[in-house]
């Protein structure tokens, strides 16, 4: 092979790898899976409306204990499945963590018979036209977010949330902030 | 994955709210432009601007409430890709890896170009090598074979 021949092997050879490894890269992730780059940052702040009596509840009020947010809808159907596994943890952990679900894109009337008022299990939040939502980074629902007892957001949970994640997902709560773990949808 | 296709199912009876009250027309033309650059969450492959899902209509009220307090583009793009990372983005910004994306095409288009320049410059061969003369009938070894021998006596006659 001549050196000329050999060059333009070699040439190829280099700009086939750089495409297979742009490729690989794309192809090798999830579609479904959006990134979420608000982990270990400050929780924005929220004043929001609770749906039963009507009282603010403003985050930067909250600190000193973790909080569980979950996002939720009566017309989302998995949230409907995963509803019973956050208000247990509620009625079972309210002590050391608060938990707030908040409404996304829903009417009242519809969020109160979802969520068993008068007597719902956790506070449930009213957040007009999503807001707060978006500032969260929210991809769709239900979706749980937990915020250490500083007010750093730690970890999400894209999908409808098990018991033992979140016995894992609280437990963490207590731990110094480490790696990163990875959200999972 | 049963869940997520009822989820999906169901997500169309969501009550639709509608989007924000509208600018004033240039800054509503902004408001819509960056809409278009940026990457509905619950769609595959549609901007906010595009998408009639209720996180897009969310979204680009978002968008709208940070030009109506003076943000500009790259801090609303910055909003979102510090939320999103460049996923948020549909078109990636030209730097880092993404680079590639877009110096790869051109660098085979020119690539390319040059190789076919270069066939093409390439003289073609000065002359043909001429096909060998066929043998005369004296010129043939003699066979084995009488058959072939009778058809050759009979050709020289």
């Amino acid at each position: 092979m001549s050196r000329r021949g050999l060059w333009i092997g070699l040439s190829l050879a280099a700009a086939t790898a750089v495409l297979l490894f742009v490729l690989a890269k794309g192809f090798g992730r999830d579609p479904h899976e959006v990134p979420w780059e608000l982990r270990g940052k400050p929780a924005p702040d929220f004043i929001l409306r609770r749906l039963d009596n009507g009282a603010p509840v403003k985050l930067s009020d909250l600190k000193g204990k973790p909080i569980v947010l979950n996002f939720w809808a009566s017309w989302c159907g998995p949230c409907k499945a995963e509803h019973p596994v956050v208000a247990m943890a509620a009625r079972r952990f309210g002590q050391e963590y608060q938990f707030f679900g908040v409404v996304f894109e829903d009417t009242e009337e519809n969020a109160r018979v979802f969520a068993g008022m008068p007597d719902p299990s956790f506070p449930q939040l009213v957040d007009e036209r999503s807001r707060m939502a978006v500032d969260y980074g929210i991809t769709g629902v239900p979706e749980t977010y937990f915020i250490d007892a500083q007010g750093i957001l730690r970890d999400k949970v894209a999908y409808p949330i098990d018991p033992r994640t979140m016995m894992q997902k609280l437990a963490a709560l207590k731990q110094p902030a480490g790696p990163l773990s990875e959200v999972v949808r | 994955m049963t869940a997520w296709v009822l989820g999906l199912v169901l997500a169309s009876y969501a009550p639709q709210q509608a989007g924000s009250a509208l600018l004033d027309p240039p800054r509503e033309a902004r408001v819509q432009a960056l809409g278009k650059q940026l990457r509905c969450p619950m769609c595959q492959g549609l901007s906010i601007a595009d998408s009639s899902s209720s996180a897009a209509r969310a979204q680009m009220d978002k968008v709208r409430e940070l030009v109506a307090a003076g943000k500009s583009d790259q801090e609303i793009r910055d909003f979102f890709t510090s939320r999103f990372g460049e996923w948020a983005l549909l078109e990636p910004p030209a730097r880092g890896m993404n680079l590639l994306v877009w110096l790869l095409p051109l660098a085979l288009l020119v690539g390319g170009g040059f190789a076919i320049a270069r066939a093409m410059r390439r003289p073609a061969p000065a002359t043909e090598t001429p096909a060998p003369a066929p043998r005369t009938e004296e010129e043939r070894p003699p066979s084995d074979d009488p058959y072939l021998e009778a058809v050759r006596a009979e050709l020289r006659r």
